[in-house]
């Protein structure tokens, strides 16, 4: 119902976003994923209408919206990356504020309210002051009031930065359950793998303003079907040894982890002896090794060399 | 649809302590300050202004009469020409003209003459008898008139000595006598017996002018202290309303509350018509509290006419409709440049200029006429000049003017703000 013809973004000469096509049909969840910087939020704003592409279209039900932006700011709720409330009112003020701009009007306003209180769990504090709130319930508010007007399309640009896991998981929740029971189309923008991976069907992996991949979550994940990942834990770290792994031949990507390393290497590659060889060499201390099979994390780390989140 | 935004600008700064405090608890302390402190001072019951002087007259004016007219037949002129100068010199002379000023029905109801000698002028200023010495010197007129015909010679200085105590009638009085003296190209001295701090006083505080201005606007009755710091006050703290609106909005547009007010279909220039709505309506309420408050707590103006109260309504509503379109103007800049700088400096410094020029802190007789002019054209100049016509009685016709420049000023801000308010649907280009 909703999709993207090479949109493009240029800041002042720079590029922030390069020849993007997403889609989304309805009733799907859908995960756009990338690092800081990746054009998430620009991309969701040209979709959102808040901002001119540069070149490209967006298209509604085959209808191109850039020229007629009216049309799609009804259907979509958009769930901004800040927060963007009145922090002097209180959030009910705001609901009720924001429900009024949107043509809701008496019992119609005062249902949906009391609706969304309950679904992100304010509902005890909705006469409160935005001001007094703790970070994750002014998350949670900003959700509530992006579905005030019960919006087809739920675009969230990473609503869960900087909270609590349990204002996180009830987010989580939530979402899912609006996919799931109401039908409500997602767009979830986020940086965590593990988020996406718990939420969405389809995933678009974003770098340098590009779509460098998508799919289904097995779908990326068969990208390294032919790949395995080796998690060797340090007893602490040995910048030398993860020189000489760099450099290897026979290992497709490294990376330091918190507890030691973290390496790609092609599957049935008999590398092991060698690795305990190498490690011996540097006089390293291995704690513990162990072979898994990759995660989107990893397909991330194979797509751009680089770790999602830095 | 404006009444939400209305309703959600108002709660919004209610609710904001340190708002409320600039825009009517402030204001509301400095009418209380200025109208008393400066009472009397601006104000039409000049009786309360009561400058006792001593002239200490060293001049003999025959003398130097005669001694001009001497040096004036000495020339080689023609005779009309000669005659023509020795009648100037009789009507223009500086003693007497100075004579004709004090005793001036207006003035010498304020300042009391007193003939006396230095030393008793020096006795009784000491004692804080009288407030100033006001010396002829030696020659005074001879001097005088020989600078003023023939620009030759070194002139003579009318020396003025204040006492400590009183300075700020002093200072008036000197203020005056340095006014009088310059419209004569003199030089004057004025020896400020309290030291320099007296004499500072006046040169920044108080001008002569400030006479000037009571003289000027007398022919009707003059606005007394509260009156006119009361108008003066409200009309420039109700500019704070207009930086207030626009600091909110630049918020607004940094916590992308404004992209959601977007997003939910309405047009850009209708967030713009919600700000001047806001602003006009805070404007009004603002101003009405302010009047009734000073007339109330202080009774500056009378309860009792309807007349009176609507003319003050009718002020109030244009002047607010120019808050608006000023709020408009602040807002079009933050939103379009994304910048809290347009607020601030116009709170931090645009208000005190304007509040200025448009004669807030002291009436603007006597001001170079750029500035009379510009304050003319500030929100708060043209409204203040309205208000005060009105309290001193003038015709209606008197309170079109101003009117009329506040409607076209108000024209001319929503005009600029609506060039430079983004007109895209789509707001970030
Ligand atoms: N208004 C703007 N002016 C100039 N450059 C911008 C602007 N907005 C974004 N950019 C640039 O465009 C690029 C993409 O930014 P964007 O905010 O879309 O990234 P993101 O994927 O949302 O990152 P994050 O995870 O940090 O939110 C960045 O390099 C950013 O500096
Ligand atoms: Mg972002």
């Amino acid at each position: 119902m909703l999709e993207t013809e090479e949109l493009s973004k240029q800041f002042k000469g720079k590029i922030a976003v390069e020849g993007v096509n997403l889609h989304l049909e309805r009733g799907e969840s859908v995960g756009l994923l990338g690092p800081n910087g990746a054009g998430k939020s620009t991309t969701i704003s040209m979709i959102s209408s808040l901002i001119k592409p540069t070149s490209g279209d967006v298209l509604l039900d085959g209808k191109n919206v850039i020229k007629d932006p009216g049309k799609i700011r009804r259907v979509l709720g958009v769930v901004p990356q800040e927060i963007a409330l009145y922090e002097e009112l209180t959030a009910y003020e705001n609901l009720k504020f924001f429900g009024r701009i949107y043509g809701l009007r008496g019992k119609a306003l005062e249902k949906n309210i009391e609706e969304v209180f309950e679904l992100v769990g304010l509902t005890d504090r909705q006469k409160d002051i935005v001001k007094t709130y703790s970070g994750g319930m002014k998350r949670r508010i900003n959700i509530a009031a992006a579905l005030l007007h019960e919006p087809e399309v739920l675009i969230m640009d990473e609503p869960t930065v900087g909270i609590d896991p349990q204002s996180r998981s009830h987010i989580l929740e939530m979402v899912r359950e609006l996919n799931l029971k109401k039908g409500m189309t997602v767009l979830y923008t986020s940086h965590y793998m593990e988020e996406v991976e718990r939420l969405c069907d389809r995933v678009y992996i974003m770098d340098h303003g590009r779509i460098i991949s998508s799919g289904t979550k097995d779908e990326l994940k068969s990208i390294l079907s032919s790949e395995e990942t080796i998690m060797i834990d340090l007893d602490r770290p040995y910048p030398d040894l993860y020189n000489d792994l760099k450099q290897h031949d026979g290992i497709l990507q490294t990376m330091e982890t918190e507890t030691g390393l973290k390496l790609i290497v092609p599957k049935g590659s008999r590398l092991l002896g060698e690795l305990f060889q190498i490690a011996d060499r540097h006089q390293a201390k291995v704690v513990n090794v162990h072979v898994q099979t990759p995660t989107l994390e990893d397909v991330f780390l194979h797509l751009t060399g680089r770790k999602l989140r830095d | 649809m404006m009444r939400h935004f209305l309703w959600k600008d108002m709660i919004i700064i209610v609710r904001d302590r340190s708002e409320m405090l600039v825009l009517l608890l402030m204001p509301f302390i400095l009418i209380g300050i200025l109208g008393f402190a400066l009472g009397g001072i601006l104000g039409g019951d000049t009786s309360t202004i009561d400058i006792e002087v001593a002239l200490v007259n060293e001049d003999d004016r025959e003398a130097g009469v005669t001694a001009f007219v001497d040096l004036v037949e000495n020339f080689e002129l023609p005779v009309e020409a000669k005659e023509e100068l020795i009648s100037v010199a009789k009507t223009l002379n500086p003693g007497l003209l100075l004579e004709e000023m004090l005793s001036d029905q207006e003035l010498s109801e304020m300042i009391h003459t007193e003939e006396m000698t230095e030393d008793e002028a020096q006795t009784s200023l000491q004692s804080g008898d009288i407030d100033a010495i006001l010396t002829l010197p030696e020659g005074f007129t001879y001097k005088s008139l020989e600078k003023m015909v023939f620009s030759e010679g070194s002139g003579s200085q009318l020396s003025v000595m204040l006492s400590d105590q009183g300075s700020l009638y002093a200072k008036i009085f000197s203020d005056m006598i340095d006014g009088f003296a310059r419209n004569l190209n003199l030089e004057t001295a004025i020896i400020a017996a309290a030291g320099e701090d007296t004499a500072q006083l006046g040169e920044s505080e108080l001008t002569g002018s400030n006479i000037g201005g009571i003289i000027t606007v007398s022919k009707n009755a003059p606005a007394n202290s509260m009156q006119y710091y009361t108008i003066g006050m409200a009309v420039m703290f109700v500019l704070y309303v207009a930086g207030t609106i626009a600091s909110k909005a630049f918020v607004e547009k940094q916590q992308q509350v404004f992209n959601r007010i977007i997003l939910s279909g309405m047009h850009p220039s209708a967030y713009l018509t919600g700000k001047v709505i806001s602003a006009t309506a805070l404007a009004f309420l603002q101003l009405v509290i302010l009047f009734l408050l000073s007339a109330l707590i202080f009774r500056t103006f009378s309860l009792g006419s309807a007349d009176f109260w609507i003319g003050m309504m009718i002020i109030t509503l244009v002047l607010a409709f120019c808050v608006g379109g000023l709020a408009s103007l602040l807002t079009s800049l933050s939103i379009r440049y994304e910048t809290e700088g347009v607020s601030s400096i116009f709170t931090g410094g645009i208000v005190t200029l304007f509040a200025f020029a448009g004669g807030s802190f002291f009436p603007l007789t006597g001001m170079p006429n750029l500035i009379i002019q510009l304050g003319n054209w500030t929100p708060n100049g043209a409204a203040m000049t309205a208000y005060l016509r009105l309290v001193q009685g003038y015709e209606w016709t008197d309170l079109m003017s101003p009117l009329f420049r506040s409607v076209i000023i108000t024209f001319v801000l929503l005009v600029i703000s609506i060039i430079i308010f983004p007109k895209r649907r789509s707001v970030t280009s």
